[in-house]
């Protein structure tokens, strides 16, 4: 599995971007890097995700900073686009020619021989799920279909790195559970890293190994997805009577619990505070009615 | 008894083959705008308009060929010439408003469908530029104008040799009509491709192109043919050269050494050859360094 970009840099490296469009500021003075696997940008919209993509991409002049792509400057490479796949949020598709055909002229424009085109077009269109539809004009696929295809040309030419805006906008719940397996599939059998936006946190949490968060275009947060889920676990504690004498039997013994209406919580608990919780009551002789461990989702977490 | 097999890994894989860089993108593209051109690999519809054309040009070419030979065949050798029947160098002069018609269909496909359904922004991701896109687009347009062009006037030259009392002796004395005609045919692929081209690059909407287009070629004729009688002298001859549909027809007439009889009246006619071929170069070099720069800026 490819684990960085050429020469051993990162796959991405941002540094002070900032993009202005008038008095506008898309994205201000933003620095990250992203290595292999899955990493999420989340932000809502306008926060200057697709924007950040499309300076990565070479459609966008950064106003200042540095965007490198594969070990070479976002602005100028043309070249490592061969290695580059992308998922546009909008419209993409034309409707005449049938997905077949389509990927296989994109393969091409990408740089494969025609033979070699047409065997990855096909293999292509059996990952994403459309094997048995592949000689239909796009015109008439569904929205699903539409994405798939998407997805499909992103991936046609093998990318090393493949961007997705929005991949599951527009999806019904069992066709964005879909995508959401495509896209892990697509990582953790081929080992093509991704770089996935999305406004919904949801699919950012199920899907990414790593989490880039954009507020108004600066930089919020970053790290692993599990790092800021462990931070936020908790365990939730519901006793028949004695509640104050559990409270200050466990404050005797240093875990410190919020008084919720229905019961305690403890916040980003180790292992031993399950020892102290029993402990407590017992001292406290508190009829325990429910414990139980509860990860806060990244929705509360970068809840304002 | 022993059997082999071969065992087939189906599905996505990693590619390690050949990799063949901004070459096969270039060539990607402009072999998919001949296929949209030609309406090739696409349904019924995207194939009437193309192929209409194509077969309206080479009945009017097939026709000036049966013509001379049922003249020539009555009269003698000769006589097609004698009476001034149209040939070779007639041809793109009557037939320049097909030709234009069909360069404003054609641009638009290839242009303004990439544009509106935002497939544009694909090729702009891969390892071309927006130089490279539009340079591709631009050769598919050229080369199928081309063929167009040339296709009747292969007929034609066919037909009046196979329609001469005496082919081989046709073929002697006329066989420089086939670089005339495939220099002047490219000439007027050139022009419509690229006025063609420039100004579908303003518009994700075919229609409003090609009816733009239509429009120019039409319009420019009676408006600089009046305005140049009425002002007469140099300046009505500068007038005339505003005539669209005649620019590349000069061309056509200087590479004959002839005069066509739609451009036979045009004050134009008077500046001289050098003045004329010049003129054909700046509405074809201009217009094209336009074109490219604005797909340049993309990406």
């Amino acid at each position: 599995m490819t684990t960085n970009g050429t020469n051993g840099t990162a796959l991405i490296a941002v540094n002070g971007l900032t993009k202005r469009y008038g008095d506008v500021v898309a994205l201000n003075g933003v620095s990250f890097e992203i290595t292999d696997g899955i990493t999420g940008i989340l932000g809502e919209n306008g926060a200057g995700k697709s924007t950040a993509i499309k300076i990565l991409l070479g459609l966008l002049q950064p106003t200042s900073g540095s965007a490198m792509i594969l070990g070479q400057n976002a602005s100028e490479t043309v070249a490592a686009r061969a290695r580059v796949g992308y998922m546009p949020e909008h419209d993409c598709l034309p409707s005449q020619p049938s997905a077949a055909e389509f990927l296989t002229h994109m393969a091409q424009v990408s740089g494969l021989p025609p033979s070699s085109a047409r065997t990855r077009a096909a293999d292509t269109l059996r990952h994403v799920g459309l094997f048995e539809e592949r000689y239909r004009a796009i015109g008439g696929y569904s929205t699903g279909m539409k994405q798939r295809v998407k997805l499909g040309q992103a991936l046609v030419h093998d990318p090393a790195l493949v961007f997705l805006d929005e991949p599951t906008a527009g999806l019904d719940p069992a066709g964005r559970e879909d995508m959401l397996a495509l896209i892990r599939k697509t990582h953790r059998e081929f080992g093509i890293s991704v770089l996935f936006s999305s406004h919904l946190m949801a699919d950012i949490e199920r899907t990414c190994d790593r989490i880039i968060v954009l507020q108004g275009g600066r930089l919020v947060q970053s790290g692993e997805v599990r790092q800021f889920t462990k931070e936020m676990e908790t365990v939730f504690i519901e006793v028949d009577d004695n509640r104050d004498a559990l409270v200050a039997a466990l404050a005797r013994r240093g875990v410190q619990v919020a008084v919720e209406h229905t019961g305690l919580t403890i916040e980003g608990p180790d292992e031993s505070v399950y020892d102290h919780v029993r402990d407590a009551l017992v001292e406290a002789e508190a009829p325990l009615r429910r414990m139980a461990p509860r990860r806060r989702a990244l929705t509360e977490l970068f809840a304002p | 008894m022993t059997s082999t097999g071969t065992v087939f890994d189906i599905g996505y894989q990693r590619y390690t083959d050949a990799r063949e860089g901004r070459g096969r993108s270039r060539q990607a593209i402009f072999k998919d705008g001949v296929r949209i051109a030609l309406g090739l690999g696409r349904g019924g519809r995207a194939k009437v308009l193309p192929w209409f054309f194509i077969v309206v040009l080479s009945v009017l070419g097939l026709g000036f060929a049966l013509v001379a030979g049922a003249a020539n065949r009555l009269g003698g050798p000769g006589t097609a010439e004698k009476v001034n029947l149209p040939s070779h160098s007639d041809y793109y002069g009557i037939a320049s408003i097909i030709l234009f018609v069909f360069g404003a269909v054609m641009a638009p496909e290839l242009l303004c469908r990439d544009k509106r359904d935002g497939t544009i922004n694909l090729y702009l991701v891969r390892p071309v530029t927006g130089g490279d896109y539009i340079a591709a687009r631009w050769a598919a347009l050229v080369a199928v104008m081309s063929v167009v062009a040339w296709l009747p006037q292969v007929l034609l030259f066919l037909g009046l040799s196979a329609g001469d009392p005496t082919p081989i002796v046709y073929l002697q004395q006329h066989w420089i009509d086939v670089p005339r005609f495939l220099l002047a045919g490219a000439a007027m692929a050139l022009y419509v491709t690229t006025l063609s081209m420039l100004t579908a690059s303003f518009t994700s909407r075919r229609a409003y192109a090609s009816v733009f287009l239509v429009g120019l070629f039409v319009i420019t004729t009676p408006f600089t043919v009046g305005l140049a009688e009425e002002i007469g002298g140099k300046a009505g001859q500068w007038i005339s050269m505003f005539n669209l549909t005649n620019i590349p027809v000069h061309v056509n007439d200087v590479i004959f050494g002839d005069v066509s009889d739609i451009t036979e009246d045009a004050p134009a006619r008077k500046l001289g050859s050098a003045i004329l071929v010049s003129w054909y170069f700046v509405w074809t070099l201009v217009p094209g360094a336009v074109l490219w720069w604005r797909y340049r800026r993309l990406g």
